[in-house]
Formats: C-alpha cells, sequence, structure tokens
C-alpha cells in the first residue's frame, strides 16, 4: 500500500536522537501540564508554541505533538490517584479509578488506564495512517464553497453534539469569529473593529485567548473551590504492572468499543471529553454486572481512558487532510502549523510529505515513548501536587504571562491575558463552552476567505452552496445538524404535552 | 436586584450582565463593520460583510440567552458566588493584576520575583527568608529558560538596563 511505503519514509524523518530526545522532553512536559491544575493540553502548547519559532517545523509538531500526548497522559494520573481531573477529557475516568486507586489498586487502576490509552492512540493513529491520504485526496476537489460547507458542518456539529445550551455554544462560537476579524483584514488590508484603539490593530491572538480561558480562569475556578490533594500513596510495582498487562485481552470488547467512539467523536469535532462520557456511558449500560460501576471497575477505567485518548490522536487527521482540527489543542497546534509557514489542508500532502508523514510515525513512536515514561514517573508527578497551592499557583501564573509576552512581545497582551482569565472563569461557571470559541479563532480568517471567494465567484449570491452535489450535501448535513437541538425539542414537549393530556393511558412508559 | 439573597449574587443576575455584555459587543461589532463598509464593492464583499453577521448572530444568541435566563435561573436561588468565595477568589485575582501592572514597569523577571515572594510570604505565610530566595529563584530559572535556553527575549524594564542586561 501507498501510504506504509509514505509511513516508513516517515520512520526514516523522525529517527534520530535529537527527534526521540524531544519526543521525551515533550511527553514529560505534557505530563506535567496535564498534572497541575490550570495548565491543559491547549494552554500547554499555546505555552510552548512561541518556543518553537525557531525550530524546523517537523522537530517543532514533534514536540507538540508530543506534548499534547503527555497532558491526556497526565491528565488520567490525577483521575485515578487524587480525584482530580488534570483534564476536562479524564472526568470519566475519576469515576471508577479513584474508588480502584482508594482500595489498595493504584498501580492496577494506572495501569490498566495507561494500557488501554495507549492501545486507543494506536488505533487513532492506524486509521490516520490508512485514511488520510484518502480523505486528502477527496478534499483536492474542494474549491472555496466546499471549503466554507466544510467549515459551516464543524461548526453546526458543535452547536447541536454540545453539551451546553446552543445560544450559548452560538454566542461563545461568534465571539471567536468576532475576535479573529480584529485588526488587519487580509483581502482588503482595511483596519476593523479597532475602534482605533492601537493595540487591537495587530489583532487578538487565539494563544492569548487559551492561555487566559483556560489557563487564568482554570485557576481563579481552582481557588475558588479550594483546592485539596488527598493523594494515594502511589508506588508502581512492577509485578502488579506484568500481573494487569495479562489481565488485558479480558476487556477486549470494552476496548474495541471504545475505541469506535472515540475515532468517530474524534473525528467530528465533538472531542475527547464528549467521547469518554459516551464510551463510560456505553460500558456502563452494556456490561452485564453494573453493581461495581462507580465502585471501582477496571472497565470504568478502561473504557472512557481508551475512549479519551482515540479521539485525542484522530482530531488530528481533519486537521492534517481538511484543515479543520477536531478539538481546542489540536486548534492550537494547527494555528502553529500556519505560524511557520505551512497551510493545514490535503495540499500539505502534496506539498510535504515529509512533514505530514513524520508527524504520523512520530505520534507511534511518541504515543509509545509516553506509556513508558508515564509508568516510570508517576511517583514523581504525585509528589509535585503535594506542593502547596500557594507556591504552584502563582509559578503557573508566571508562566502563562511570560507565554503570553512571548507571542508578539506586547505588554499589552499581559492584561488581554487577565480580561480572558475573567471571561474564562464566569463562562466556565455559567456552562458557556470555550472550545467553539477556541476553534473559531483560529478557523475565523480561513472561513470568512472561503465565504469571501465563494461571493465573488456567485456574485453575492447564496446559491453557489446548493450548486454542486457534494457541496450541497454538506450544507445540507451542517443545517440538519444544526436544527436537530430545535427538533429534538418539539419531539420532546409534543411527547410530555400528550403525555399530560392522557395521564393514564399508558403508565408503563411514564416511568 | 431582589433575587440577591445577603450572601452572595445569585446566578440569574450574573446570567442576565453576561448576555448583556455579549449582546453589548455583537451591537458594537455590527456598529464597527457598517463603519467600515458592510456592503458589496468592486472587489467584492467589503471588509465589514462577514463580520457584520457575525455580529447580528451574537446579538441573537445573546437576546436568547437573556430569555433562557428568565426560564431557567429565576426564583432558582442559584448561588453564583457567596461573599467567602468571592474574598477567596479577590485573593488570588488581584495579586496577579498587581503582577501585570508591576511586570508592565519593571519587567517580567523583577515581576515574577516580587509576585512569588509575595504571595508566598503573605498568603503561604511562608518565612521571608524562604520566600525571597524561592522569588528570585525562579525569576532566575526563567532566565535560564528562556533568555540562553530558547533564545526568546521576555520584558525587561528599568533594572536590567541599569545593570547592562538586555
Amino acid at each position: 500500500m501507498e501510504n506504509i511505503g509514505l509511513l516508513i519514509d516517515g520512520f526514516g524523518h523522525i529517527l534520530s536522537w535529537n527527534h526521540i530526545l524531544l519526543m521525551m522532553v515533550g511527553v514529560t512536559l505534557g505530563i506535567l501540564v496535564g498534572v497541575l491544575p490550570g495548565l491543559g493540553a491547549p494552554n500547554g502548547v499555546s505555552l510552548l508554541l512561541p518556543l518553537t519559532f525557531s525550530m524546523d517545523p517537523i522537530s517543532a509538531i514533534i514536540l507538540l505533538s508530543c506534548m499534547y500526548w503527555g497532558a491526556l497522559f497526565g491528565g488520567s494520573t490525577t483521575s485515578i490517584l487524587f480525584n482530580i481531573p488534570g483534564e476536562p477529557s479524564s472526568v470519566a475516568t475519576t469515576f471508577d479509578g479513584y474508588p480502584m486507586a482508594k482500595a489498595g489498586q493504584a498501580s492496577r487502576a494506572l495501569t490498566l488506564a495507561f494500557v488501554s490509552a495507549g492501545l486507543g492512540a494506536l488505533a487513532g493513529v492506524v486509521m490516520i495512517t490508512l485514511l488520510s491520504g484518502w480523505v486528502a485526496n477527496f478534499a483536492l476537489k474542494f474549491s472555496s464553497p466546499e471549503y466554507f460547507a466544510v467549515y459551516f458542518l464543524a461548526f453546526a456539529s458543535f452547536i447541536s453534539m454540545g453539551a451546553q445550551s446552543p445560544f450559548k455554544t452560538l454566542v461563545s462560537m461568534m465571539l471567536g469569529f468576532a475576535l479573529a476579524s480584529i485588526g488587519m483584514d487580509t483581502i482588503s488590508g482595511n483596519l476593523r473593529l479597532t475602534f482605533d484603539i492601537p493595540e487591537l490593530i495587530k489583532g487578538v491572538s487565539f494563544l492569548i485567548a487559551v492561555m487566559g480561558l483556560f489557563g487564568i480562569g482554570e485557576l481563579l475556578l481552582t481557588t475558588e473551590e479550594g483546592l485539596r490533594f488527598e493523594g494515594i500513596k502511589a508506588r508502581v510495582k512492577l509485578a502488579e504492572i506484568g500481573r494487569t498487562l495479562v489481565e488485558i485481552p479480558r476487556y477486549w470488547l470494552t476496548i474495541a468499543r471504545s475505541t469506535i467512539i472515540g475515532i468517530w467523536m474524534g473525528i467530528t469535532p465533538a472531542g475527547p471529553t464528549a467521547a469518554s462520557f459516551m464510551s463510560y456511558g456505553v460500558a456502563r449500560r452494556s456490561a452485564r454486572d453494573k453493581s461495581m460501576f462507580g465502585k471501582g471497575d477496571p472497565r470504568g477505567v478502561v473504557a472512557p481512558e481508551t475512549a479519551d485518548h482515540s479521539a485525542g490522536t484522530s482530531a488530528l487527521l481533519p486537521m492534517l487532510a481538511l484543515g479543520v482540527p477536531g478539538s481546542a489543542t489540536a486548534a492550537v497546534m494547527m494555528g502553529g502549523l500556519m505560524i511557520w509557514g505551512l497551510t493545514p489542508g490535503p495540499m500539505l500532502f502534496t506539498d510535504r510529505p515529509d512533514f505530514v508523514w513524520g508527524l504520523i510515525a512520530s505520534m507511534y513512536l511518541g504515543n509509545v515513548v509516553a506509556v513508558f515514561l508515564v509508568i516510570a514517573t508517576v511517583p514523581l508527578y504525585a509528589s509535585i501536587l503535594r506542593v502547596p497551592f500557594s507556591i504552584i499557583g502563582p509559578i503557573i501564573v508566571a508562566v502563562i504571562f511570560s507565554g503570553a509576552y512571548q507571542v508578539a512581545n506586547s505588554v499589552s497582551d499581559i492584561f488581554l491575558v487577565i480580561g480572558f482569565g475573567l471571561i474564562g472563569y464566569v463562562f466556565k461557571k455559567l456552562d458557556y463552552p470555550l472550545a467553539p470559541l477556541v476553534l473559531a479563532m483560529v478557523l475565523g480568517d480561513k472561513a470568512e476567505d472561503a465565504f469571501r471567494q465563494s461571493m465573488l465567484m456567485s456574485g453575492g449570491s447564496l446559491d453557489i452552496f446548493w450548486s454542486n452535489a457534494l457541496v450541497a450535501g454538506l450544507m445540507t448535513l451542517g443545517l440538519a445538524l444544526l436544527l436537530s437541538p430545535l427538533a429534538f425539542w418539539l419531539i420532546g414537549t409534543l411527547r410530555k404535552r400528550r403525555h399530560d393530556a392522557a395521564p393514564h393511558g399508558d403508565g408503563n412508559a411514564a416511568a | 436586584m431582589s433575587e440577591n439573597s445577603a450572601n452572595g449574587i445569585s446566578r440569574f443576575t450574573v446570567e442576565l450582565g453576561v448576555a448583556a455584555l455579549t449582546g453589548a459587543f455583537g451591537v458594537a461589532v455590527c456598529y464597527g463593520s457598517l463603519d467600515i463598509g458592510a456592503g458589496w464593492s468592486e472587489m467584492g464583499p467589503d471588509a465589514g460583510y462577514f463580520p457584520f453577521y457575525i455580529g447580528l448572530l451574537i446579538v441573537f444568541g445573546s437576546l436568547v440567552n437573556i430569555v433562557q435566563a428568565f426560564l431557567k435561573h429565576r426564583g432558582t436561588g442559584e448561588v453564583f458566588i457567596d461573599a467567602g468565595r468571592a474574598k477567596v477568589v479577590a485573593s488570588f485575582l488581584l495579586p496577579l493584576i498587581a503582577f501585570g501592572a508591576i511586570a508592565a514597569w519593571l519587567g517580567l523577571y523583577i515581576g515574577t520575583a516580587i509576585y512569588i515572594a509575595a504571595t508566598m510570604f503573605f498568603q503561604g505565610r511562608y518565612k521571608w527568608w524562604i520566600a525571597l530566595p524561592a522569588g528570585l529563584g525562579v525569576s532566575l530559572a526563567f532566565f535560564l529558560i528562556f533568555e540562553i535556553g530558547f533564545q526568546v527575549p521576555l520584558l525587561k524594564g528599568p533594572v536590567e538596563a541599569w545593570f547592562g542586561i538586555y
């Protein structure tokens, strides 16, 4: 197969001590941001991004993507040992992971989590290896209207599939688009929405937004909740790792099912958080013996972890092949690609095959490196969390401020980060989702360009989005998704009304 | 507002406030877009064409959120933040803003050292001989990592200039 050959070339590009070292650095930093409260994967990648501007793109993407894998692993560690999810996507792991650790099975829970996460990630990468070339080839046929339709589909699925109120998602997303359009207009060269404030001329960087929304905002929430780490002493014993590894094949069905859920949720922009919750729910519903769920059922660790990581890796497929990232972290990485002068999307596969296949090869290797590193370093990271928050918190703030300044060497960005932090704090408390805002900020310019070019092609008529089967199909799917919450709501109220009208009709259905 | 109990701000008030603010932002976006031209020019859609509709959607979403706040959160007694928690959040937020101001004036290295030492001393209740070296240590570590390791400069102020470090 053609893809396998390309993959072997990719391994040729990345197999050097330098790159392996970068992987280890990336994974280590990733575990660190995953473990620390207030620093998550999107934030960690944003903070590291300015430091990679002078690197070559392959090294830079290896460092950043490995940080992503590390952060996913780090998030599970704190879920299991401290009952504190380091990442939103590892919330579901706390349900059964923490009870297991409390019952003295910390090593077993951690090993189960890491190995099933590794398997999920590998499945995601295999999927990318097999499908990416095909998706990219398909996308080569796209012109501006099709691109706009793909963006529309991505954003529509956010509104329909998000757990939050669709209108809050809409507002959050549109704020992102508006923020992205501040500054110089790329087509006409006019200044937009700057309101004569000189600091706004350079625009608002999505990196600043991520650091504030996810970093400072999360820290404010953490302080408010009065974080207390009641950790469980974790000593990973080799014998127990061995015993757990033998146990893994027993969960093949859970792993297979969770992988499929994860891959699907990763490709569509639902993301790892939704995937892990859904996979946990499915595992519990389909289990014959549900009594242990929530009290330390190993399947309750395996299911969300597998789905979380397969979704995390799969999120890179639409980013690479279409230029539409599947998660907030993938969005930040995509922003990074654009800063390094690469254009994500199908052309990347023909222009820079060394980069694309190098990245895919590094995903295989990086995940293996991550599994070993995380098992080896768990006790070390567990001890970091015993450092009081009055030291860790301010250090994280200082790191974020430094990162914010480095984005554009601008002092005003430091205050902008504080502003975004406040927005992040309030939005989080009111259930406004933050990921759509970030995604819209990264994609804003591209979506707008696609829209304006389509309008130019058609002379201002919206008919162009229904001019051929492909674009019409994408737009219709997007509209259907957009209207689906409304349809569900209508069906729900109709059912309720019918039920209220005939309360004794069929009483069993009510229960 | 009568919704507010003595011990905090109700969620309803904050929901309304946030929706009103996003709505106002939407209006500002529409106004800014009309200002630069939201119509059609010889070169195709004008610069404000796309943002204008974005602004309209923000206004629309905010209005629905206001209605939903009335439907879902009025009179539920849900508290957004109570006085005790607000104090805790402020104790983290205010030093953070002060840090921003000091950093803008004296640079990030001095700012970091002062901020870390001060929070450790005043909030962590560490002795000054632990807090001060810790602050300086973090600042020095930043210098080694960023300036020397990655060769990206951080903001420097008058103090570094005085010592001749650029």
